[in-house]
């Protein structure tokens, strides 16, 4: 495997620091990191690691202190703020930990949401929503309201949202924090099937090793460095598919 | 979905909340409406003046009377089509102590033609006419304390003290209505004539002011120059002015009212942005995350600084209409009939001025926006990863 082809993203000597109370403080470490295309990668570490600072970064959400990002080939760390946000809605989709549905809008509505940034018609908004919904299993449910669901089904609808733009890659800040252990090992099995059959490329923040388990490689964040690469947990899809 | 359904949506998060919300501004609306009646009805009897009416009076002050014999003079003046002559007579019915209405000694002969917007009928004029004790009265102020043509009248005056060994007695033998808004439909108007009879030798022939009606209307402010021409070498100097300008010189006593009335609703609007604008400010605080997930997924600062103000207006859009749709109709149907027939003295058309209505909606969707400004911006302005940063 050529490593330098095959990665859509590329950290390279990534630093950040933030300033809290006066004081400077460093939470990445001039890190570098590559994720191969396909891939679904588990960041873990201690509280206050930087690993959610790191995913932000890959997100497009926070620009670095210092270093560059480059996410398929393109430095989203020298883009402007509008440049961002048009990238993001692009190519990035976002599961997070308290499934940040909008609670006036269905669950088809909240899936539709990304699309309303696109110049697709109304009515392909609509039906691009439901095949989301579907994929997800939620396809008797897409006029419930977020309070009328389940835990689980919340992040489902979540993660309907992320794919229905078709992104290139899925970041997940602790997807499976908020659920029971049943309900998390769905959305895991989802993301998963996500990583395995559309080739998503997903890279998920978590405490639980359970969770890391299900990802192909887990990395470990301390002190704003990484630990070094852990084995394969499995073959990652891009890989498989070759 | 759109993106102004989407504002929209917002309103219906919390029900209790936008529906105090819009509770607060309708009164506002309604207060704000209600106050600009007020002024307009004050000045009304200005702004629908006659054009063609021109109002002699002595130059010091409107108390002070000029001699009868003037009237003589106006009439001889080229371009007056006819004039009459009034007094004030400050007149109280002792049975209503506390009912204010304007009682007025005038020329039966004269003064109807130059009011021909008064309407009487014929029958009630001549009986009138032909009565020296005679009075025609407005149709408010008759509903009002139920009085009936053939009734007797006495009328106490704060001016005039009564004849001796009597009071001023008379008899109602009309009463007029009309339609325009200029006209008081709480007057009382009797025989000068009474009253200068009823008076001790060193007071009589004097009158209150001259009115007079110009042939031409284009002509109205050049006749009063005129007419004071005419009377600036006699013992009485005039001042003439067009009928709109003399209303507007008697208001002039009460501008620091006026003043006080315009400040207080500017002060409504004030209120009007503060409650919408807590209410705004409430929710976009309750919001951080949702607009840090927006902006997650693509959403610019200006897709929120939209969110925020479409809302605010669509709130202060149902919170105009509710003021409007409930004010207007109350002022028009319930309180606006009843300050004319009570207090028609000062307020003869008391109606809201519909052009004030459009100002009171357009205001309360502008005040909306104003008030959300600040939030919008703020809103549009968070980091994503701090708005994220309350769940994630």
């Amino acid at each position: 495997m050529s490593e330098q082809a095959e990665s859509i993203i590329r950290l390279r000597s990534v630093t950040k620091e933030f300033e809290r109370g006066g004081e400077r403080l460093r939470v990445l470490e001039n890190l570098d990191l590559d994720v191969g295309r396909g891939a679904f990668e588990a960041l873990m570490g201690p509280s206050g690691s930087g690993k959610s600072t790191l995913l932000n970064l890959m997100a497009g959400l926070d620009r670095p202190s210092g270093g560059s990002i480059e996410i398929d080939r393109k430095r989203i760390d020298q883009m402007s703020e509008g440049e961002l946000a048009a990238w993001r809605a692009n190519n990035v989709g976002f599961v997070f930990q308290s499934y940040n549905l909008l609670p006036v809008l269905t669950a088809v509505e909240n899936v539709e949401l990304p699309l309303l940034l696109t110049p697709v018609a109304s009515s392909e908004r609509r039906k691009r929503a439901e095949t989301a919904l579907r994929v997800v299993g939620l396809q008797d449910r897409m006029q419930h309201y977020p309070r009328q669901l389940s835990g689980g089904q919340e992040q489902r609808v979540s993660i309907a949202r992320a794919i229905v733009t078709d992104p290139i890659l899925i970041v997940a800040d602790e997807p499976t924090g908020d659920l029971d252990r049943k309900s998390a090992d769905e959305i895991l099995t989802l993301l998963e099937t996500l990583n395995r059959t559309m080739g998503k490329t997903i890279v998920m923040v978590t405490h639980d090793p359970a969770a890391a388990e299900r990802a192909s490689m887990t990395r470990h964040l301390d002190k704003g460095r990484l630990k070094g690469e852990e084995a394969p947990n499995r073959e990652p899809a891009w890989e498989a598919k070759t | 979905m759109t993106f102004t359904s989407l504002a929209a949506r917002n309103i219906l998060r919390n029900k209790l909340r936008t529906a105090l919300t819009i509770c607060g501004v309708a009164v506002a609306v309604i207060t704000f409406l209600l106050l600009r009646t007020v002024l307009s009805a004050w000045t009304s009897a200005a702004d629908f003046a006659a054009k063609d009416r021109v109002v002699t009076r002595h130059k010091i002050t409107f108390v002070m009377q000029l001699p009868k014999r003037y009237i003589d003079q106006v009439r001889q003046m080229p371009g007056i089509k006819t004039a009459t002559w009034a007094n004030w007579f400050g007149g109280k019915d002792p049975k209503h102590e506390n009912e204010f209405f304007a009682s007025i000694a005038v020329d039966p002969g004269t003064y109807f033609e130059v009011y021909d917007e008064m309407e009487i009928p014929q029958d009630e004029l001549d009986a009138f006419k032909a009565d020296k004790r005679g009075v025609i009265v407005g149709d408010a102020i008759a509903k009002k304390l139920g009085w009936q043509i053939g009734q007797e009248l006495t009328l106490e005056s704060g001016i005039y003290a009564a004849p001796e060994g009597g009071e001023w007695k008379f008899t109602i033998r009309g009463i007029y209505t009309t339609k325009a808004r200029s006209v008081d439909r709480s007057s009382v108007l009797f025989h000068w004539e009474y009253l200068n009879d009823g008076l001790p030798e060193a007071r009589r022939d004097e009158i209150g002011w001259i009115v007079s009606r110009v042939g031409d209307a284009k002509q109205t402010a050049d006749m009063g120059v005129k007419l004071d021409k005419v009377f600036d070498d006699q013992d009485v100097q005039t001042l003439s002015q067009d009928e709109a300008s003399f209303n507007k010189s008697f208001l002039a006593g009460f501008s620091m009212v006026l003043k006080a009335l315009n400040l207080v609703s500017l002060v409504i609007l004030v209120i009007m942005a503060l409650v919408m604008g807590n209410t705004i400010a409430m929710g976009v605080r309750e919001r951080t995350s949702e607009y840090g997930t927006m902006r997650a997924i693509g959403f610019m600062p200006k897709h929120i600084v939209f969110f925020v103000l479409g809302e605010a207006m669509v709130l202060g859009l149902l919170g105009g209409l509710a003021g409007v749709g409930l004010g207007y109709p109350f002022v028009e149907k319930v309180l606006g009939r009843w300050i004319e027939e009570n207090l028609g003295a000062f307020f003869p058309f008391f109606r809201v001025p519909p052009e004030w209505a459009v100002v009171a909606l357009l205001l309360s969707m502008v005040e909306g926006l104003v008030a959300a400004g600040i939030p919008a911006w703020q809103a549009s302005r968070i980091k994503v990863t701090d708005a994220l940063r309350r769940v994630v």
